[in-house]
């Protein structure tokens, strides 16, 4: 592989890996503010639990989320200084913000929330985890803005080679990035709604002791993945319309269509293959929909089946589907991401930089070393925030250690043969 | 005025995160037992991540402000910063992950991740302050000792009864604070030259983004520590047990 290739796979490993874990932070972020609501107003400590069991699974999510979106932040200098050189004033723009309005504050108060359990008034306790919760939608908004400049370049004007920032106003309302924003954040919730879905039906299907508290989970997960399944739809048919020539060619495969955007690029840039990789774009959109249509199915059969309480108590083939589930919006959405990201190739910011361009003067030797350590240690990540989700979610609510009078102890080893 | 954005973020981050980034380096020292051990991360553990945002910030800021500058400063000291982000990420894993599972083997690799993320933290720090200064790449090391020695002082100022004396034993007898005053002027007087060796003024971005950026951080910049100052605030008394973590 080329340096440039290598770079890119690292880019897409990063972006892939943060995808996981962000999806799930965004959508449970919400359903715990919103279950902390319920248990603030109506003192139900059904409620409370709720919060502190989803809670937990959220911020073991979180953890993984921040340290690989650091890796893509700095990425971003490190590999890719030919498109801060070119586009910095705009593309970084977007960068700075969401830092500055979104992270740093989601961060700041996300501490206060998990460390200032039963030391603050419930009432600012409340307020910090919704101030986290629309600062996480801040920062998907803003990250969204930067990434459709690259997909469909707007209030910028060329100077002496590099980008200068004309309109702001357009840069926010870029429909590349809007639709993007509303398809990701409600594809978000589908990741929630299936996630908190899959988990209450396994302590269901286990009969565990905890009942009540997984009916009411499991009712509300059920109950939005079919709305946020449709929405998600909805936004992703709109983003079909903003594709670009070379995606719209490539997802239709069309030989003339294909031929017609090679041309026109030809006729623009010169001499160059200005077509994406055509199979991996059209695998990607295919899986995203085939995927979509079988979690459409299944969210509106587990939408009717939700309001008979006997099937939410006993119907243990669709508990055991209910969980199988789980991991299937994740792959939606990262294949998702490789139709919208492979789509765009060559191009880093369309129709004025390409990827190759991008890069920074870096050795193979560099990138290589980057992309065996960043591989590992997000390897790594993903197995061990699996295994915890999976123990925590098993283990079930009163084991939770997230807003505990007292911290769990470590106990003194004992023998056990 | 881009320049005073750009320091108040440099300065936020080394002066607050290189406290609990000294504490992990000298996690084995402070806590004799996993139980002291728990204590002593509790000490830094509600400020750990307000702390490192102040980084996330400050790529942002230059992101933002100096284009130019970040592509150069990140792609040209490409393999310290490989190095800084994966300890980053090892030593975060350690923090968050080792309260989750409560057993022994489970607490030592997550104390091993601490002090091995901690210190290839500040060593990369001390390496890409080498190639902005003009000092031999062995300075790296009083970089190093430096966060050492705040974290230090930043120990004593949090714990209680022998875990403070053991902090503040290796900094001299001379209090916990006059120490944090001292290191924290060290601190700034690195990030300072290392400021003044960069050349700031011809890297910054063009006229339009600034005139756009500049007036919103500023007028962000009292907000963002007001949310701060709230979490010192809280979390403002002594620990004498173990928290989340």
């Amino acid at each position: 592989m080329e340096t440039v290739d290598l770079a890119r796979l690292q880019f897409a490993l990063t972006a892939g890996a943060h995808f996981l874990f962000v999806a799930l932070t965004l959508g449970l972020a919400t359903l715990v503010a919103v279950l902390q609501t319920v248990a603030t107003l109506t003192g139900s400590p059904l409620h409370q639990r709720m919060v502190r069991f989803w809670g937990q699974l959220y911020i073991i999510n979180y953890a993984m989320g921040i340290v690989t979106g650091l890796v893509m932040e700095f990425q971003f200098g490190m590999s890719w200084s030919g498109l801060t050189h070119f586009a910095g004033n705009v593309f970084g723009a977007a960068l700075a913000i969401e830092t500055l309005v979104a992270f740093f504050v989601e961060s700041t108060f996300l501490g206060l929330w998990i460390f200032g359990w039963n030391r603050l008034n419930k009432w600012a306790h409340l307020a910090l985890i919704w101030i986290v919760t629309l600062t996480a939608y801040a920062s998907a908004f803003w990250i969204l803005i930067a990434n459709g400049f690259l997909q469909d370049p707007v209030g910028h004007q060329v100077v002496d080679g590099v980008l200068r920032l004309t309109d702001f106003g357009a840069l926010t309302a870029n429909p590349a990035s809007l639709v993007a924003f509303g398809h990701v954040l409600s594809g978000a919730m589908v990741v929630a709604g299936f996630f908190m879905a899959g988990v209450s039906a396994y302590h269901l299907r286990r009969r565990t002791i905890e009942q009540d508290f997984f009916r009411k989970s499991l009712r509300i997960g059920a109950g939005l993945a079919l709305p946020a399944t449709l929405v998600t739809a909805t936004f992703g048919g709109m983003g079909f319309q903003t594709l670009q020539p070379g995606k719209a060619a490539a997802w239709s495969g069309g030989a003339d269509d294909l031929a017609r955007v090679q041309a026109d690029m030809v006729a623009r840039f010169g001499p160059g293959d200005y077509l994406p990789p055509v199979g991996l774009v059209q695998a990607a959109g295919i899986t995203m929909m085939l995927l979509f249509a079988v979690m459409l199915f299944f969210s509106a059969a587990g939408f009717l089946l939700m309001l008979f309480r006997p099937a939410v108590r006993g119907l243990r083939i669709w508990h055991w589907l209910l969980t199988a589930m789980i991991p299937v919006p994740f792959v939606t959405m990262l294949a998702g991401w490789v139709f919208r990201e492979v789509g765009r190739q060559p191009w880093a910011v369309y129709g004025l930089l390409t990827t190759a361009d991008a890069m920074s003067p870096l050795s193979a030797t560099e990138v290589r070393v980057s992309l065996i350590a960043f591989s590992a240690v997000f390897g790594v990540l993903i197995l061990v925030n699996y295994w915890l989700l999976a123990r925590t979610a098993r283990r079930g609510p009163d084991a939770v250690a997230l807003g505990a009078e007292r911290p769990i102890e470590t106990p003194v080893p004992a023998l056990t043969f | 005025m881009e320049i005073f954005v750009l320091a108040f973020f440099a300065l936020g981050y080394f002066l607050l995160a290189s406290a609990d980034i000294g504490v992990g380096m000298l996690l084995p020292y402070l806590g004799k037992t996993a139980t002291e051990r728990r204590t002593v991360i509790a000490a830094i553990a509600p400020f750990f991540l307000g702390n490192e945002v102040w980084l996330v910030a400050l790529a942002g800021v230059l992101a933002g402000l100096f284009p130019e500058l970040e592509g150069e400063l990140l792609g040209g000291n490409y393999l310290a910063l490989v190095a800084l982000l994966v300890s980053w990420i090892v030593r975060d894993m350690g923090l968050w992950l080792r309260g989750r599972v409560p057993a022994a083997w489970w607490q030592a690799g997550c104390d091993g991740a601490i002090v091995a993320g901690s210190w290839g933290l500040a060593l990369a720090w001390g390496v890409i302050f080498t190639r902005i200064l003009p000092v031999p790449v062995a300075a790296a090391l009083v970089v190093a000792v430096l966060f050492a020695m705040h974290g230090l002082a930043f120990a004593g100022l949090r714990l209680t009864g022998r875990l403070r004396e053991r902090a503040v034993r290796l900094t001299g007898g001379s209090g916990e604070r006059p120490t944090y005053a001292l290191t924290a002027t060290a601190l700034t007087g690195i990030v300072v030259l290392a400021g003044a060796d960069l050349d700031l003024a011809a890297s910054a971005a063009d006229g339009a983004t600034l005139a756009l950026l500049v007036p919103v951080m500023l007028v962000l910049m009292p907000l963002l520590v007001l949310a701060q100052a709230w979490v010192w605030w809280t979390f403002r008394h002594r620990v004498t047990g173990p928290s989340y973590l």
